[in-house]
């Protein structure tokens, strides 16, 4: 999706030890009061062109199990959150059941302790469970904490998107196979 | 349109309902049904989605909410204004206009690169007021509206006027240009006018005469500028004057000599421009983001977009000096030579501008006349002759003339017509998709793959029937241990080039960055063999080409009207003999990277990611290689015997290494044996500069590579493992963007 900003997974700097355990919850629609402005305002922080609400809520209603929060033991505050959906791909000429993490965010003074990863692999392992084919998002070229989050959990860069962004800058496809599909067909655009 | 102020009250309390609205009209029963609508929403928890299956991601991403200054174009702040208030009918002074103008410049860069007028040029307050009524004569074309009848233009304000006109005629013609080629809108160039005129309407001789008009009033202002002064505006309209004739020119697609004199004026005139921009005075009213209003356009609004005057001048200098080569283009010598072209011009970094890119796709395609002179069977009959069929009776036109539909030469004639109608249009999306930018080069020749996969076995099917009416005698092919088999030329051709498209994906993923570290050793093993490949393919058609003239001999002794073929190897043994040496540097520099890549690997000085989801063989099949699974030949190895071949088990690490330097030593050795030829040797002609630039690149990554091996070989004997680190760098900072060669590097302590 264009222009989500991963955090800095990897940062070597920590600028605030974590409050206790996070409490990592997945998202429901009751939620939405209490966390939707939170979520909106964490991930629209690092755009230039925020999205609309209906943007969240075209992903929250319809994956909102494949929404996952990490929250703050001390007032269950949002400290990051991942949002995904899964549906069926068919520009291939074998339909995939591909799963699109679309959003990611953690605030910055809780990055670097891989609170981005676990958020993930939240969202791949439920999207796992539901038999997804692959995972697949694009994350900025200039993103290298994103890539290597993405990298180190077994995604491959499979294409350029030339000035994807509106800044103009570009982007990469991963992906993440999870099944064998079987085909001779060609990679879609 | 009018817009809600949120400073004024709203004409009724917000608790109360709102008055409904008038609802009569002839022919409509009205039904209030506000009651329904609020019965059913109160079923919905807030934030609930009502949607069909029609509404996307994409619908989503488009709606705006009002009233979120960065999504609402409309929304004030307390106290702004709707509008910029600039007025243009203000006097300005030279330096002024000097200022402006430059900025203007920027704004014209920024537009080239691919930002939207809307954000560039369009924020300009003079060009709005010029074109918002879009102009049908040159008197209407002026940002001054009104302007009492017969008094004369200010001299600043027609300088000005003149500048802006030159440039909206030459946004038009690019503009154009770019429209009608190929290019990808938004990820290239953005070809929106907003509904906004860019002179189209005006010729372009009357705007000529207007800049001349303007460059005679600074004439009659002597005294009242410095020479300077009076130069640098003077250069400013020359420099719109040699745009639009370098635009004219180039539709004529005649010879390059005068096709490129304006561009010259352009690259003199572009010099003093940029050493006059101290003797401007920038007017950054001059210019507002909310213009964007006016516009008709569904965007939020999004800020300007000025490139610094440093990057406006590196730009534009280098779109002159791309404008000067690219009309080197049109001197043809042969197709392997205009293939080098374009791939070497498309290859530099920056590439060329999407603007020269599209000259040059006109040049090469306009009206299916190829450089102007061509047609596509000429093109395609000499790629032909030069790669397989050298003086083939198979190319001879005079196969044409034969009517009787029993003659063997009428049946080649009708057969090779069926092969370039087949071919034509592939052939030329290869000079096509060269034109793009680097990742939809990757991309679509990827799609092209398969193409050529189908094209090969109907080429076959060709093939045999060529062979059928040449009464072509088998061969036994490889000549030790072979079995008989036929030249086959047009699938030997179709074939050639699917190889050369799969090992340019491979190449152009390097330059892309897309392989992981880990991933660099298996990928150039597979680069290694697909060049064997393709090797052994070039040397099956030299050897069946060597033996052309004799099989074709016989023929001609039937068919006595049939010219005997002489210099049957014609430009054919020179291209054959280069794509051998290419295929072989690239297998052998292939072979030492990967070996070189194996062997970090095994020392832990290149590391795997953890990759706790997924699988290698997935991955591969699934992801970096699922583009190759549909081509049957080369088939694409098994996971399984991939990863054995690219982990060299049975090779120590020492003998690995020194393997790697001496591949990496025969490559060196090949491509000085390269660089030593001249353009016609290299098929290189019009282009010789620039591939022995990408020759001697290649080279010193050679060298590099025989310097990593050697060096990393000694810190293995030394048993220095732990006192290293390797470097693997980005594309653009490798010697070569095909060739990335590791760096080993000393721990410090």
């Amino acid at each position: 999706m264009a222009a989500t900003k991963e955090p800095n997974a990897d940062s070597e700097v920590h600028k605030t030890s974590l409050p206790g355990e996070l409490q990592y919850i997945q998202y429901q629609h009751s939620l939405e009061a209490q966390y939707l402005p939170a979520i909106r305002s964490l991930i629209s922080k690092d755009l230039s062109e925020p999205y609309s609400i209906y943007v969240y809520r075209y992903f929250l209603c319809q994956w909102g199990h494949l929404c996952y929060m990490a929250l703050n033991p001390t007032d269950s505050s949002l400290i990051g959150v991942v949002i995904c959906k899964l549906e069926m791909h068919s520009s291939h000429s074998t339909p995939t059941l591909r799963g699109y993490i679309a959003m990611l965010a953690v605030s910055s003074q809780y990055r670097g302790h891989g609170i981005a990863t676990k958020l993930v692999r939240m969202a791949i392992d439920a999207m796992a469970e539901r038999n997804a084919d692959e995972i697949v998002l694009e994350t900025e070229e200039t993103n290298i904490p994103a890539m290597r989050l993405y990298e180190r959990l077994g995604f491959l860069r499979s294409k350029k998107l030339h000035r994807y962004y509106l800044n103009g800058n570009s982007a990469y496809r991963l992906v993440l196979p999870l099944k064998a599909v079987d085909e001779s067909a060609e990679e879609s655009e | 349109m009018e817009y809600y102020n949120p400073n004024s009250y709203p004409a009724f309390s917000a608790f109360e309902e709102p008055p409904p609205p008038a609802i009569s009209s002839e022919g409509i029963i009205a039904e209030d049904i506000t009651k329904r609508f609020r019965s059913a929403a109160s079923t919905l928890e807030p934030g609930e989605l009502v949607k069909d299956g029609y509404f996307s991601l994409f619908e989503s991403v488009g709606a705006l909410e009002i009233m979120d200054p960065k999504m609402d174009s409309g929304c004030l702040a307390p106290g702004e204004s709707l509008y910029e208030d600039y007025d243009v009918t203000r006097p300005l002074l030279p330096s002024e206009v000097i200022g402006i103008i430059d900025q203007l410049l920027s704004f014209e860069v920024a537009w080239h690169l691919g930002y939207p007028l809307s954000q560039t040029l369009f924020t300009s307050v003079y060009i709005e007021k010029m074109v918002q009524l879009s102009p049908q004569n040159l008197e209407d074309a002026d940002f001054i509206k009104d302007r009492p009848a017969g008094s004369p233009r200010d001299p600043m304000h027609t300088v000005l006027r003149a500048y802006c006109l030159g440039l909206l005629k030459s946004c038009h013609y690019v503009n154009e240009r770019i429209k009608q080629e190929h290019s990808y809108e938004e990820e290239d160039f953005v070809t929106n006018t907003y509904s906004r005129s860019l002179l189209e309407n005006l010729d372009r001789d009357m705007i000529r005469e207007e800049i001349m008009a303007a460059r005679k009033v600074i004439d009659d202002m002597k005294g009242e500028l410095t020479d300077e002064v009076a130069h640098a505006l003077g250069f400013r309209l020359e420099l719109r004057t040699a745009f639009l004739r370098a635009i004219e020119l180039s539709e004529l697609r005649t010879n390059s000599d005068s096709l490129s004199v304006p561009w010259y004026q352009m690259q003199g005139v572009w010099e003093s421009i940029n050493k006059s921009r101290s003797l401007g005075t920038p007017v950054p009213d001059a210019f507002s983001a909310k213009i964007q209003r006016r516009l008709a356009s569904t965007m939020p609004p999004r800020p300007i977009v000025q490139p610094t005057p440093e990057e406006a001048h590196e730009n534009f200098k280098r779109m002159i000096a791309d404008g000067i080569r690219v009309v080197n283009v049109l001197n043809y010598s042969d197709s392997q030579s205009l293939l080098n072209f374009v791939m070497t011009f498309q290859a530099q970094r920056p590439q060329p501008l999407v603007y020269i890119r599209s000259l040059l796709q006109s040049f090469l395609f306009h009206e299916m006349v190829i450089l102007g002179r061509l047609s596509i069977r000429q093109i395609l009959g000499d790629d032909l002759s030069i790669t397989v069929l050298g003086r083939s009776v198979l190319l001879d036109p005079a196969n044409d003339e034969i009517e009787a539909p029993q003659h063997p030469l009428f049946v080649i004639s009708q057969q090779m017509e069926l092969f370039r109608q087949r071919a034509a249009q592939s052939y030329l999306d290869i000079f096509r998709t060269f034109c793009q930018n680097r990742c939809r080069v990757r991309r679509t020749m990827f799609h092209a793959l398969l193409d050529w996969e189908s094209m090969q076995i109907d080429a076959q099917e060709l093939d045999s029937r060529l062979q059928l009416q040449l009464k072509e005698k088998p061969l036994i092919y490889p000549p030790t241990n072979g079995v008989e088999s036929y030249s086959l030329p047009l699938s030997s051709w179709t074939y050639l080039y699917k190889l050369r498209l799969m090992e340019w994906t491979v190449q152009l993923g390097f330059e892309l960055d897309i392989y992981h570290p880990d991933e660099l050793a298996g990928m150039y093993w597979y680069l290694g063999y697909l060049a064997r490949t393709r090797a052994a393919h070039v040397e099956r058609v030299q050897f069946f080409a060597a033996r052309r003239a004799e099989s074709e001999h016989n023929m001609s002794k039937t068919y006595t009207s049939l010219r005997p073929s002489q210099s049957q190897n014609y430009r054919s043994k020179p291209y054959l003999d280069l794509a051998a040496l290419e295929t072989a540097y690239t297998s052998d520099l292939a072979d030492a990277l990967s070996w070189l890549y194996a062997a970090l690997l095994r020392l832990g000085l290149v590391r795997p990611p953890p990759r706790p989801y997924s699988t290698e063989a997935l991955r591969y099949h699934q992801v970096r290689m699922k583009p190759f699974a549909g081509i049957g030949l080369p088939e694409l190895p098994s996971h399984e015997a991939f990863a054995r071949v690219v982990a060299q088990e049975g090779t120590s690490t020492p003998m690995l290494l020194e393997q790697a330097a001496r591949a990496a030593k025969d490559a060196r050795g090949k491509l000085e044996g390269m660089a030593k030829l001249k353009e016609k040797e290299a098929f290189a002609v019009g282009c010789h500069e620039a591939w022995l630039k990408g020759v001697k690149n290649a080279t010193r990554a050679a060298i590099a590579t025989v310097v990593a091996a050697t060096s990393l070989g000694k810190v293995v004997q030394e048993k220095r493992e732990g006192r290293v680190t390797v470097e693997v760098p980005k594309a653009e900072k490798a010697y070569h963007e095909w060739w990335i060669v590791p760096r080993v590097v000393e721990v410090r302590d």
